[in-house]
C-alpha cells in the first residue's frame, strides 16, 4: 500500500506530559476507507492519540501523517480534510444551532450547510434552540452534523457515545454509519466499550498503558486467533511464542493462541474467539515495551 | 472570524460599552457645567489663580461645586483593569473551560490565525473603549488640571496615554493567566491583583525616577507668611513636588528635627520665624519634576506597561504555537 492510501500513519509517536508519558512508541498504519476502532481502558492514552491525529497536540517524539500530510503544519487544507468530535461533544452553549452552523461555515473552506440542515431536520432538532438547552444526545448530533458538514476525509471521534443513553447511542451510531455508507469518509473512533464493535468496525487498534498492544483488520485478527481447550497442564505450552493468554481451571486449560489455524495437538479442541474476549486478553497482558503485535495492513 | 469574535464576545463588549457610555455621559454633563464656570475656557486661567480675580472666583466655585466629583474620579483608576481583564480573561480560558478549543482549532482556520484575529480584535476593543473614556475624562479634568497641574496621581494616572497602556497590560495579564490557569474567573482575579501591584509599585517607586528631578533653592523671604502661594521656590504648583524642606547657608539640607529646633529657638526669642530664618541664611529647597515633563513621563510609563503586555502576549502565542494548550 502506498502512503496516500493510508488514512493515518504514525511513526514512533510519543507524547509526554509533565507527569509522564501518556503515549509511547506508537507506530500505526491505518488504511483509508472503513471504520477504525481505538480501544483501551480509561487512561490508556486514547484521547492523547486522537488529539495528536487531529493536530490539537504536537507529539514529543515521532511523526503523525494524516492522509499523507504532516498534521502539525496545520494548513487550512489539511485541517479541512479532518473532522473531529471531541469527548463530550463540546459546543458553544450560548449559540443557537443555526449559529453553530454559521460558525462552521465561517471557519471552513468547504462546509455543506444544506447537508447539516437536512440531517438536523431529519432528527427534529430545531435550529433556533440554544445549543446548551438541547439534550445530550441532540448536542452530540449537532456536533456530528457539524463535523460531517466539513465533508472530511477522516472523521475522528473521541468516545462519541460514552455519555449517551442507550437510545441516543443507537441513534448516533445509526447516523454515523449512514454517513460511512454514503462513502468517502474514514472513521476513527475511540471507545472503552468493546461490545458491538464487531458489527460496526473494520479495523482495530488496542491501546493499553500508552502503548499499542494489538492492531489489525478485525476479520484477519479473528481468523488468526483461536481458543484451544485441553486437559489442565502446567508445562510450557508456548510452542512458538503464539500463546497470548493461558487460563487454567480445575480440569482444563484454555489457551488463546495466534497461530493462523494450524491443526491442534491431540486431545485439544479448537474454537473461534469472540472479539471482546480477544481484546480483553490483550488488555490483561502485562505491558512490556515490545508487546505490540501487528497484523499487517495488507494482510 | 469577525462574526465569530463578535458573537462570542458581544456580551462583554456591550456591557463595557454601556458602562463607559453611561459614565462618559455623566462626565460630559457635569463637565459642561464645570467648564461654563470659565468664560473663555479654563486654559485662559492657567497660572492666574492668585492673580486674576475672575479666575480665582471660578476656581473657588469649581472646588465648591464640583470638588466632590473630582474625589469620586479615584474610582476610575480601575477602569483600565475592568476593561482589559474582562475582555482578556475569557479569550482562551473560556474555550479551555468548556472544551470548545477542540472545536475551534479543528476547523479550517489554523490556530495561530484564530489567535491573532482574536488578540487583535479584543486588544483593539480594549484600547478603543479605554481611549474613549480617557478622552472624556481628560476633557472633564481640564479646569482641575489648570489649577492643580497634571502630575498628581489623580490626574496623571487618568489622563493621556497611560490608561490605555494600563488596559492593554491588564488584557495581557488576563489572557496569559487564562491560558495557563484555564479558568476565566481566576484569570480575572490574577489580572486584578497584578494590575494593583504593578500600578502601585510603578507609580510610587519607578515613576519619580523616570528623570532626574530638579532642585530649586531660595532664601526664606522676610515678609512672607509661611506657605503663601507664589513664595514657594521653583515653578508653580503644576510641577510634581517630590521633596521639600530647608537647607542652611551652605546648602546642607536640614532634617525636620533640626528645623523644628530652629523654630523653637525663634519662638523662645519671640522673633518672627521667617525673619529669624532669613537672618541665619536658611534657604528653602524643593525637589520636583517640572510640569513640562508630563508627556515624557506619560510616554515612558505607557511604553513600560505596553512592553510588559507585549511580553505576556508573546508567551501566549508561544504556548499556543507549541501546542502546550
Amino acid at each position: 500500500m502506498t502512503a496516500t492510501e493510508l488514512a493515518l500513519r504514525t511513526d514512533g509517536v510519543g507524547k509526554r506530559y509533565r507527569k509522564g508519558w501518556a503515549l509511547r512508541d506508537c507506530t500505526l498504519a491505518l488504511p483509508a476507507g472503513g471504520v477504525i476502532a481505538l480501544v483501551g481502558p480509561n487512561g490508556a492514552g486514547k484521547t492523547t492519540l486522537l488529539r495528536l491525529v487531529v493536530g490539537l497536540l504536537a507529539p514529543s517524539t515521532g511523526t503523525v501523517q494524516v492522509l499523507g500530510h504532516d498534521v502539525t503544519a496545520s494548513t487550512p487544507q489539511t485541517l479541512s480534510r479532518i473532522g473531529f468530535l471531541a469527548q463530550d461533544h463540546p459546543l458553544y452553549k450560548r449559540f443557537t444551532v443555526a449559529e453553530m452552523l454559521r460558525f462552521g461555515r465561517a471557519c471552513n473552506l468547504r462546509f455543506d450547510q444544506g447537508l447539516a440542515e437536512r440531517r438536523l431536520a431529519k432528527l427534529g432538532i430545531p435550529l433556533d434552540r440554544r445549543a446548551g438547552t438541547l439534550s445530550g444526545g441532540q448536542q452530540a448530533q449537532v456536533a456530528l452534523a457539524l463535523a460531517l458538514a466539513k465533508r472530511p476525509d477522516l472523521l475522528v471521534l473521541d468516545e462519541p457515545v460514552a455519555s449517551l443513553d442507550p437510545l441516543a447511542r443507537h441513534e448516533f451510531l445509526q447516523v454515523l454509519m449512514g454517513a460511512v455508507a454514503e462513502g468517502g469518509v474514514t472513521v476513527l473512533f475511540s471507545s472503552h466499550v468493546v461490545h458491538e464493535l464487531e458489527r460496526v468496525c473494520d479495523h482495530l487498534v488496542v491501546l493499553n498503558h500508552g502503548r499499542v498492544t494489538l492492531t489489525g483488520d478485525i476479520d484477519t485478527l479473528l481468523a488468526e486467533h483461536r481458543l484451544l481447550v485441553g486437559p489442565r497442564t502446567a508445562t510450557d505450552l508456548d510452542r512458538a511464542g503464539t500463546v497470548v493468554e493461558a487460563v487454567h481451571s480445575d480440569r482444563h486449560t484454555t489457551l488463546l493462541v495466534r497461530d493462523g489455524g494450524i491443526p491442534a495437538a491431540p486431545g485439544w479442541q479448537a474454537r473461534p474467539v469472540a472479539l471482546e474476549d480477544l481484546v480483553l486478553a490483550y488488555l490483561r497482558r502485562p505491558s512490556e515495551p515490545s508487546a505490540a503485535v501487528t497484523s499487517g495492513v495488507a494482510a | 472570524m469577525t462574526w465569530l469574535i463578535w458573537r462570542q464576545h458581544r456580551t462583554e463588549i456591550c456591557v463595557l460599552g454601556l458602562l463607559v457610555g453611561m459614565f462618559g455621559i455623566a462626565l460630559v454633563v457635569l463637565g459642561t457645567q464645570a467648564h461654563d464656570l470659565f468664560p473663555g475656557g479654563p486654559a485662559r486661567c492657567a497660572g492666574e489663580a492668585g492673580v486674576n480675580e475672575t479666575c480665582a472666583a471660578s476656581f473657588r466655585r469649581l472646588d465648591e461645586e464640583y470638588g466632590y466629583v473630582e474625589n469620586l474620579l479615584a474610582v476610575f483608576y480601575l477602569v483600565p483593569v475592568v476593561i482589559g481583564a474582562f475582555l482578556g480573561a475569557p479569550l482562551l480560558a473560556r474555550e479551555l473551560e468548556d472544551g470548545t478549543w477542540q472545536l475551534a482549532w479543528t476547523q479550517a482556520v489554523p490556530r495561530m490565525r484564530w489567535l491573532a484575529a482574536k488578540l487583535a480584535a479584543l486588544a483593539g476593543v480594549t484600547a478603543t473603549l479605554t481611549g474613549m473614556f480617557t478622552a472624556v475624562l481628560t476633557w472633564f479634568r481640564q479646569p482641575f488640571d489648570v489649577w492643580e497641574g497634571r502630575f498628581q496621581y489623580d490626574a496623571f494616572d487618568l489622563e493621556g496615554l497611560v490608561p490605555v497602556a494600563y488596559a492593554l497590560f491588564a488584557f495581557g495579564v488576563a489572557t496569559a493567566a487564562g491560558a495557563i490557569l484555564r479558568r476565566s474567573l481566576p484569570a480575572f482575579g490574577v489580572a486584578f491583583g497584578a494590575f494593583l501591584a504593578a500600578r502601585m509599585s510603578v507609580a510610587l517607586l519607578a515613576r519619580p525616577a523616570y528623570a532626574t528631578p530638579l532642585t530649586a533653592m531660595e532664601p526664606v523671604a522676610v515678609g512672607g507668611s509661611k506657605g503663601q502661594a507664589g513664595h514657594r521656590p521653583g515653578s508653580g504648583n503644576a510641577s510634581w513636588l517630590i521633596e521639600h524642606g530647608y537647607a542652611d547657608a551652605t546648602g546642607r539640607r536640614l532634617s525636620w528635627t533640626e528645623y523644628y529646633e530652629l523654630e523653637a529657638v525663634a519662638n523662645r526669642a519671640g522673633t518672627n520665624l521667617n525673619q529669624f530664618l532669613h537672618a541665619r541664611g536658611i534657604q528653602q529647597f524643593k525637589v520636583y519634576h517640572p510640569a513640562d515633563r508630563f508627556w515624557t513621563f506619560q510616554l515612558i510609563e505607557a511604553a513600560l506597561f505596553v512592553a510588559v503586555a507585549a511580553v505576556l502576549i508573546a508567551v501566549v502565542l508561544w504556548r499556543v504555537r507549541r501546542r502546550m494548550i
